[in-house]
């Protein structure tokens, strides 16, 4: 039901994914982020293709995080800025996070691998259905994301959207 | 949308780059030799040429210049028969517009593919010819091709 990752760089430690949907207390459960009293980057499921997408940007931001070097305050509010394809903390969070009117969401965890994550304890916090990961493709919504990681479709003949995304996302801070 | 592997992460603390790992590729280079090595007939390269004259001719078109073009630095992605070429180290790119940097970057090619494969003058004869039918920049670069090689510089 949800996917739990080694990251090959940083061996101890493990992404998992949880999605949910038919949420109904979006609002508050972004609250809850914003003060921190949840676990996890609470993402937009419509903006993401893959999750490899979410492994890229995990993997950055854990990297950064280890070397003292993250652009926000928290190791899960990084990962919500490197799936964005500009520097604009807040517009990537707007774009990103969940918003009050969202009825899917995603949650991302980093756990270090020796640990194991109580995630009945942060899914009985989402008034929603659990679903399979196998369910992302149905709700992105690829033209919103077309749009904002710009793909020309000069782009799309060679190679696929997740390929675009990548670029884009790691090697937004040398461009 | 120029294919080359996908770059995944830049560490700027190691100075390094992680780039997709194009499983079971083989360059350019091998699959030219293995063709005339199992006595084909050259003309099955014919295709693969222009594809690379039209892959290089976008390249140039963006005003990139790779820099170190050789067979071994074109892959074919796998199933080899599909022609699905990937281009591979830019240690040596760099932007510019000027026909004599792209007529050195096709100069080098030229050098690097005859004095590797013999006897493929009308191979790389119909890579120009499909570079300049699809770069929408190429009669000065091709001129500028011409006057390098009787220049004779490497």
């Amino acid at each position: 039901m949800d996917l739990r990752h080694q990251l090959e760089l940083f061996p101890d430690c493990s992404v998992t994914l949880l999605l949910f949907n038919h949420v109904k207390n979006a609002a508050a459960l972004r609250k809850k982020a914003m003060e921190g009293s949840i676990e996890g980057a609470l993402i937009n499921p419509a903006m993401i293709v893959d999750p490899f997408q979410i492994l890229v940007a995990a993997n950055k931001a854990v990297h950064l995080h280890k070397i003292g070097k993250m652009k926000t305050r928290t190791l899960y509010a990084e990962i919500i800025f490197s799936l964005s394809p500009n520097n604009n903390i807040s517009d990537a969070f707007k774009k990103f996070g969940i918003s009050d009117s969202d009825t899917a969401v995603l949650i991302v965890l980093i756990v270090d691998r020796e640990k194991t994550v109580n995630l009945e304890d942060i899914a009985s916090q989402v008034e929603g259905q659990q679903v399979s990961l196998d369910e992302l493709p149905q709700l992105t919504d690829t033209a919103k994301v077309k749009k904002m990681y710009k793909v020309t479709p000069q782009e799309e003949k060679i190679g696929t959207l997740l390929d675009s995304i990548v670029c884009r996302m790691s090697t937004k801070d040398v461009l | 949308g120029i294919s080359a592997p996908v770059v995944y992460f830049v560490d700027y603390v190691t100075n390094s780059i992680y780039l997709e790992d194009i499983v079971d590729s083989i360059t350019v280079q091998d699959h030219i030799n293995s063709v005339q090595q199992s006595g084909s007939d050259t003309s099955s390269l014919l295709i693969l040429a222009e594809k690379m004259g039209e892959l290089l001719a976008r390249m140039h078109d963006e005003d990139l210049i790779h820099g170190d073009l050789t067979t071994s630095n074109i892959l074919l992605r796998p199933p080899t028969e599909k022609l699905d070429l990937v281009l591979i180290d830019f240690g040596l790119s760099f932007i510019s517009g000027l026909p004599e940097d792209k007529g050195v970057d096709l100069y080098v090619l030229e050098k690097a593919f005859l004095s590797t494969h013999p006897d493929t003058e009308t191979v790389f004869k119909a890579l120009l010819k499909a570079y300049a039918a699809t770069s929408k920049k190429s009669g000065p670069v091709i001129k500028r091709l011409d006057e390098v090689r009787l220049r004779g510089r490497k």
